[in-house]
């Protein structure tokens, strides 16, 4: 018997009696007829087989007007977007992940790396993806022998010039180039000749340059032009002597410079402070907040073990994108130096004395019921958490004092109207803004994240910009009014030039530093800029321009907790001080037999007036809720240990209370949310922003009158504000190399 | 065989004198014997048996080719009799004693690189924590305590 015979009977089917109900008689169908319905019906459908993908790293498509929606063909898929877009957009929402180099998303377009060349059908040569416009019914194809070949090329060029120093590079393991190359590259060059090499160029002590390494893929030109407003990088030389540059040596003086390390694809522009310290795949990162201005820009901290290595940002499209400014990418090293790790208590020959936590608690519990409830003060530093402003806020209560406060806030700070001092527009919504009025404020170094918004804004569409202050320097444009509240009253009745760009703008933004919170005529700039407000139409119920840009992390979770003192002079008769963290308040007045406890991690001012210091822990050894000037409670995560013997600033306080016999009725951090939420229940939202209910316009009629003081610059020196970046080396050395005047 | 020790033995108190015989007998380990069969197997064995070299510690090594099970024909005997044990071999006889090569230690020292070549240490695991090696994190090292990763804030320093 054959094999074929063989195989036939056993193939064969039972004629099963059952099975006849299932045999199908051959019939015959029209389409089967004509041969080109039956190649119609062969052929499958291209979408209907394949596996659907998802879009890269989550993109959305959000359709202006939905009859500007094309199709395109992505290797076969069909995917819907809005006129404009370009191929290698198009590909992201089909969820294929061109390789790129010089393309990034919140830049301009550049074309010049080649990386994201794919094929398109009836196109004679491979297309740069990222600088090509889809157009209706394209059909892209991304992983062609043509396309492969062209990256393989285009990686070999790049490669043929890149040093192969990747075991000493800092950008190792986290470098596009590095990655990229894996996965598109050949394994093996051809290149036999000498490599070029760049002299390095100095751009500083935030940045460390190897020239060498650079692929000119121009994000960092594009990156200081655009976002952060300085012509100081450019391209030099063409051909294989082309060199990214500043042209004659100069530093780089923007406050948001930190951030080309994070878009250079390769190991050129890396981070001198943490140039060889340690690998990135060694570190822990910890999603945590940035206290060291009111912005509350999203961070990353990097630790390994007990030490905070480096801080990067993190994505949020509301407050920061996805920049930080330098002070809080490099304060961090402040975090090492002038710790506070024991409790001291100052001796009767003047010198501190490290001595337990009992012994200290005890002292200042012995201390605090000999004064009078109304001798008694407390100040919350900067950086304050709101669980701790809270938890000093009830002891104080419990002791019988009222008056508490919050540094920066100013004597007589306003906080029965919450739109009086966070910024009502919203950071983002400054880009829908088109005339600005920047009252006593500089954003640039105020909240650089914020200016870098209104540099964006201004940029994109052309908005002006008016401001009132002391002469500084902008990277906009800008019409400087005036130094002093006069040309605000002036704009205010009318009178200015500018009062009519106001009246003509679509949504006028007004920014008010809080620098004016420490005047004394505070109010009444308050009530002009509200009059400039009403007659210019500034609040509205579809837009609200009036804004107030606070200086400190800790402002605005004061304010909203009620940390308003009961009288502007109370430190001239106290006898009982807490100092909270509380470094800049000015102690000239203290009477000398006041007892100051100063509650701190650094050792800067407010420990030299204190009687006992008792550690606590900074913010990245904590949890702690901070809002940012917008309105907007987020938290940070503790990152690294306490040093020391140091603790929470909630718990010290909570344990003073239960030495003291007031015993505070919360022991978790879960108990002292749930008090707050009695208080100021937005500070729970967290990551919302949460807008002001009521407007200005319930705030009775005040009577004082402007003076004609000018305006002062609320912040001297960029770098250092608070205690952590005033003990930080790096922040020294940028103070005094980057604001040579 | 037993005659051949008992005339070696005579002849040895007769050269040397009865005291001396006693005490290299001791330093010799003989009277160790008595108590442990490990040394004396090794004494027997050593009988007939030729001493191939000495290392610097003063262990003996012994190799004996003929009526010996293969694999069983090197060996060493310790110069410490009492609390001898296999890490005070050095490197350079290791290899010999455990039939990994045929050169002898001393032609291995040979090779031994003269500027980074660490001495040989035995293992004093379970002879007291003193001898081993902590790191400076570890909690039985004295001087783990003395160093931080933050620099703390100097009270003695005024404004």
């Amino acid at each position: 018997m054959g094999l074929g015979l063989l195989a036939s009977r056993v193939l064969r089917p039972q004629t099963n009696p059952r099975n006849l109900l299932l045999l199908r008689s051959i019939v015959t169908k029209p389409e089967l007829q004509s041969p080109e319905a039956s190649a119609a019906a062969a052929a499958p459908d291209p979408t209907s087989d394949l596996p659907p993908r998802t879009p890269v790293a989550g993109a959305r498509v959000h359709f202006p007007n939905p009859d500007d929606a094309i199709e395109v063909f992505v290797d076969g898929y069909p995917v819907k977007i809005p006129k404009g877009m370009t191929v290698l957009q198009a590909c992201e929402v089909a969820g294929v992940d061109i390789p790129r180099f010089c393309y990034h998303s919140r830049l301009s377009i550049a074309g010049n790396c080649r990386m994201c060349l794919v094929e398109v059908e009836k196109s004679p040569k491979p297309v740069a993806s990222c600088a090509m416009p889809a157009l209706p019914g394209m059909k892209i194809k991304t992983d062609t022998p043509v396309a492969k070949k062209a990256r393989e090329g285009v990686m070999e060029f790049l490669l043929m010039n890149h040093p192969l120093d990747c075991p000493i590079c800092d950008q190792g393991g986290e470098c596009d180039l590095q990655d990229q190359s894996m996965a598109f590259g050949s394994d093996r060059g051809r290149f036999t000749e000498m490599k070029r090499s760049v002299v390095d160029k100095n751009l500083g002590p935030l940045v460390k340059t190897v020239m060498t390494r650079c692929i000119q893929c121009t994000r960092c030109v594009r990156f200081a032009t655009e976002i952060a407003g300085v012509q100081d990088l450019g391209m030099l030389g063409r051909g294989s002597g082309e060199e990214i540059g500043t042209y004659v040596e100069k530093l780089m003086t923007s406050e948001l410079s930190g951030n080309v390390i994070d878009i250079c694809p390769v190991g050129a522009l890396t981070s001198k402070p943490f140039a060889f310290k340690a690998r990135n795949w060694e570190l822990k990162g910890t999603e945590s907040i940035d206290v060291t201005d009111a912005v509350g820009s999203n961070i990353r901290i990097d630790s390994r073990g007990p030490e905070v290595m480096r801080v990067v940002p993190r994505l949020n499209e509301d407050i920061n994108e996805e920049w930080i400014s330098d002070k809080t990418r490099f304060f961090y090293d402040g975090l090492k130096r002038q710790r506070l790790n024991d409790p001291m208590i100052r001796g009767a020959d003047g010198l501190f004395k490290a001595v337990s936590w009992r012994d200290a608690l005890a002292v200042v519990a012995e201390v605090i019921h000999q004064v009078k409830p109304e001798e008694i003060v407390g100040v919350a530093g900067k950086l304050s958490d709101a669980e701790s402003m809270m938890a000093l806020k009830d002891f104080l209560n419990k002791m019988g004092s009222n008056n508490v406060w919050c540094e920066g806030n100013g004597p007589t700070p306003n906080a029965d109207l919450r739109s009086e001092y966070i910024m009502n527009t919203s950071i983002s919504g400054l880009e829908n803004a088109d005339v600005f009025l920047l009252v006593g404020t500089q954003p640039r170094v105020e909240a650089a994240m914020v200016n870098a918004r209104i540099c964006k804004t201004v940029r994109a569409s052309n908005a002006k910009v008016g401001y009132i202050g002391p002469p500084t320097d902008f990277n906009y444009d800008c019409e400087h009014l005036g130094t002093g509240p006069q040309t605000l009253v002036e704009i205010a009745e009318g009178r200015h030039p500018f009062f009519s760009t106001i009246l003509n703008a679509k949504s006028p933004a007004i920014i008010v530093g809080a620098g004016i919170f420490e005047r004394t005529d505070k109010d009444a700039i308050f009530s002009t800029v509200e009059a400039i407000a009403k007659k210019g139409n500034v609040v509205r119920p579809d837009w609200n321009g009036f804004n107030v840009l606070l200086l400190n992390a800790a402002q605005a979770a004061a304010l909203d907790l009620g940390l308003v003192p009961e009288s502007g002079n109370s430190l001239e008769s106290a006898k009982f001080v807490y100092l909270m963290g509380s470094d800049d308040v000015n102690l000239d007045k203290l009477p000398k037999d006041a007892f100051v406890v100063y509650q701190g991690h650094h050792g800067d001012h407010g420990v030299y007036h204190a009687n006992v210091i008792l550690p606590a822990a900074a913010f990245t050894e904590k949890e702690g809720t901070y809002e940012n000037t917008e309105g907007c409670a987020q938290q940070t995560l503790p990152a690294v240990p306490t040093v020391g013997d140091a603790r929470d600033d909630w718990k010290i306080v909570r344990a003073l209370s239960e030495v003291a016999g007031v015993r505070l009725p919360y022991d978790t951090i879960g108990a002292v949310r749930s008090r707050i939420r009695n208080v100021a229940p937005n500070l729970l939202n967290l990551d919302e922003r949460e807008p002001a209910t009521f407007g200005a316009s319930l705030k009775p009629e005040g009577t004082q009158n402007v003076s004609s003081t000018p305006f002062k610059a609320a912040i001297e020196n960029f770098y250092m504000t608070d205690p952590v970046t005033k003990a930080s080396k790096i922040m020294a050395q940028c103070s005094a190399l980057l604001l040579k005047k | 065989m037993a005659s051949t020790v008992v005339k070696g033995a005579l002849k040895a108190i007769r050269e040397k004198g009865f005291g001396t015989f006693l005490r290299e007998l001791r330093e010799e380990g003989y009277t160790k014997c008595l108590l442990d069969g490990n040394l004396l197997q090794t004494k027997i064995h050593n009988i007939g048996a030729t001493l191939v070299g000495v290392d610097k510690f003063g262990n003996k090594y012994y190799q004996r080719l003929e009526d010996m099970q293969y694999g069983r024909h090197r060996w060493v005997e310790y110069a410490e009799k009492g609390r001898y044990n296999a890490s005070q071999v050095p490197p350079e006889w290791h290899g010999w004693l455990h039939f990994i090569t045929d050169h002898t230690g001393d032609e291995l020292l040979m090779l031994k690189p003269k500027r980074y070549g660490a001495e040989h240490k035995e293992n004093l695991s379970g002879e007291g924590e003193e001898y081993i090696y902590h790191s400076k994190g570890h909690a039985l090292n004295p001087g783990q305590k003395d160093w931080t990763r933050y620099q703390p804030w100097q009270p003695a320093k005024s404004e």
